[in-house]
């Protein structure tokens, strides 16, 4: 199979993109679902859209596939434009949240119902699903009907089916979200060696940000309805550029602050009565003010609560996680009043210590005080 | 049972129903064994009489014509019912959804009297249909709808469209719609999707809404009695005339058993062929 899907090499990339998305949007009866939104996809590459829900994510996928009418703007597969072309034509694979398995078909049919429409012929027919049926490791199963499988089962049934019409796109609607955890773990690994064995180009919609991270080539962070953030996972996870993501993606520790002064590299704040130099990696950083100072928890090191660069916290609650403990902080500059560290099991403290949290000079992140939550 | 002893309470009435069923079936048995003595309306002793009586081509006639209503009916019924409850489940404006449920619904909140004489007033020879349609110069004279199994047909269609409508919007309600996505991302346009997922998946749906129509219609009485008007006989208004014209109340007991007993076999035909479409896994 994968010697007649083309696969896609690294000059591909520099080519025109595999989607292109030009000030798409979308409104339901007044409200809007999806703002105007602007994106390209490479050839190969794995795109995730990460939010929570109603963030416009599966609209954005719909409107991909050709489920929704855009309100607006153009949408263009491997240059074509297709923004009036009806989903049946888009040459699009897709996997459902529920598989959406025909039950009233055994496997072999499911798989070959793309290609039954396209009028190949029965010997290439047989052949291409004996393939795909090979790529997902589900040879023996061809008679059997969808209910008889186990959900994983059912799972590779439905990326089979897709990928057997050689899409120019595979888009995958949280199709983990129904599998136990280890399962879920396997199926990712898997997806994402035939995905880049392929070189097929997948949008992947998830509100899993661990998924996200774990599997993408680049993550697309969005909320009410506008892409936030888009960026590599190194990216988003280091570098969030708003308060929603750096809470949306990892754990993250804020705290109350004042931007007394700020320089094109560094910031000086006051948290409490601590004042700290930091510099930071921000496109745009907010005027001086009241800010919110973002760190991610393995940045904070615990020292002496005296240091005049600590912010001074007491121990609340110390979480013992096996290979290390969870030390969680009454802090009275952070929002919420808590704040969370990890530190190796041996240096837990007790309840009632007085601790002193030293924030490295790069890494944290300002961000306006009224910036928003969701 | 013993925790929550009220729900005995509220399953009382469920005991008296039954209750009252079975009394009027063993009456009815009762009677159907017993001979008819002409001129009074108690019956005489025990005998197999009445139902040799029955294998004679009258009736024989009434069941044949019983059959064919059911089946016409359930056929058009569902020729007219399918797309409506299709348009029911997937219009995409409200107030559409529920003109049509309203429209679909309407029947069963009139009399079947009141509805059968708008019919006869309807499709009477100088009814509705004859006069617009001699009116158009499409027909010299009247078309017979009174009085034939047509016009019986057409009434029963109505009759019986409520339920088969209802219970159609219920059963493509439950098709996942994700099915159909899924097979219009695979390259099928509508009639495709239609023609292999949807109408599919709806066979158990259609299977039981006919059954049902099937059984609606067999007891239908009013219906083929007044647009009948005694040329189409059926099941249920032969057994009027022989138990109240006749009074032979034996014979029409054992005439009630025999069309029971048909219905009883029908819905089990059709209801073995549900389970048989279950279990390949159609739905």
């Amino acid at each position: 199979m994968s010697s007649e899907i083309p696969r896609n090499t690294p000059q591909d990339s520099r080519q025109h993109p595999a989607v292109q998305i030009d000030g798409v949007a979308k409104s339901f009866s007044g409200t809007v679902a999806l703002e105007p939104v602007w994106l390209k996809i490479r050839r190969g590459e794995f795109l995730t859209l990460l939010g929570p829900s109603g963030c416009g994510k599966t609209t954005l996928l719909n409107l991909i596939a050709g489920f929704l009418e855009a309100d607006e703007g153009e949408l263009f597969i491997n240059r074509d434009l297709v923004t009036q072309v009806p989903p049946h034509q888009r040459e699009i694979g897709i996997v459902f949240q529920n598989y959406a398995l025909f039950p009233h078909m055994n496997v072999a049919q499911n798989v070959a119902y793309g290609l039954r429409t396209r009028r190949v012929s029965k010997a290439e027919t047989a052949e291409r699903v004996r393939e795909a049926l090979a790529l997902v490791k589900l040879e023996d199963f061809a008679d059997r009907r969808p209910r008889q499988l186990s959900g994983g089962q059912q799972q590779r049934v439905a990326l089979a089916r897709a990928l057997v019409i050689r899409p120019r796109v595979l888009l995958l609607d949280e199709p983990f979200s129904a599998l136990d955890r280890n399962l879920r773990t396997a199926m990712q690994v898997e997806l994402k060696e035939i995905q880049s064995r392929l070189g097929l180009t997948t949008v992947f919609v998830t509100h899993d940000q661990s998924e996200a991270l774990s599997m993408s080539d680049r993550i697309a962070v969005m909320s009410r309805g506008r892409i936030r953030q888009i960026g590599t996972p190194t990216e988003i996870y280091d570098q969030p550029q708003s308060r929603f993501v750096s809470t949306f993606v990892g754990d993250a520790n804020l705290f109350s602050a004042t931007l007394r002064e700020k320089t094109t590299a560094d910031a000086i704040l006051e948290v409490g009565s601590t004042r700290l130099t930091l510099s930071t990696y921000q496109v745009d950083m907010p005027a001086p003010g009241p800010v919110t100072l973002f760190v991610r928890p393995e940045q904070c090191v615990l020292t002496d609560s005296g240091k005049p660069d600590a912010i001074p916290a007491t121990v609340a609650l110390s979480v013992y996680q096996g290979s290390y403990a969870e030390l969680h902080l009454d802090c009275p500059s952070a929002e919420g009043g808590r704040v969370m560290l990890r530190v190796p099991a041996s240096q837990a403290l007790p309840a009632g210590a007085s601790v002193g949290i030293a924030l490295p000079q790069r890494g944290p992140a300002i961000y306006a005080r009224e910036d928003d939550i969701a | 049972m013993s925790k929550r002893p009220f729900l005995g309470w509220f399953a009382s009435p469920s005991i008296l129903i039954a209750f009252a069923i079975a009394a009027s079936f063993l009456a009815i048995v009762q009677y159907s064994l017993r001979a008819h003595v002409p001129g009074s309306l108690n019956p005489g002793g025990l005998t197999l009489d009445n139902f040799t009586t029955l294998w004679k081509a009258v009736y024989g006639q009434a069941f044949l014509n019983t059959v064919l209503l059911c089946f016409w009916t359930a056929l058009f019924t569902l020729l007219i019912g399918y797309p409506l409850a299709f348009a029911m489940v997937r219009a995409k404006s409200a107030r559409l959804r529920s003109a049509i449920l309203l429209i679909s619904l309407t029947p069963l909140f009139l009399g079947e009297i009141v509805r059968t004489y708008s019919w006869m007033i309807v499709l009477g020879n100088r009814g509705f249909v004859n006069a617009v349609l001699m009116q158009m110069g499409l027909i010299d004279r009247p078309i017979d709808f009174m009085f034939t199994m047509t016009g019986v047909v057409i009434a029963l269609v109505h009759f019986t469209l409520p339920i088969v409508v209802v219970m159609l919007a219920a059963a493509l309600s439950h098709i996942d719609r994700n099915l159909e996505r899924a097979a219009t991302s695979l390259g099928a346009g509508r009639v495709r999707v239609f023609a292999t997922v949807t109408l599919p998946l709806s066979i158990p749906g259609i299977v039981a809404a006919t059954s049902t129509a099937f059984a609606w219609t067999f007891s239908a009485f009013a219906t083929p009695q007044m647009i009948g008007g005694g040329k189409v006989q059926t099941i249920s208004t032969l057994v009027y005339q022989v138990g109240f014209a006749s009074f032979n109340f034996p014979l029409a007991a054992s005439l009630s058993l025999v069309g029971l007993l048909f219905t009883i076999a029908v819905l089990a035909i059709f209801n073995t062929g549900i389970r048989r479409l279950e279990k390949i896994g159609a739905h």
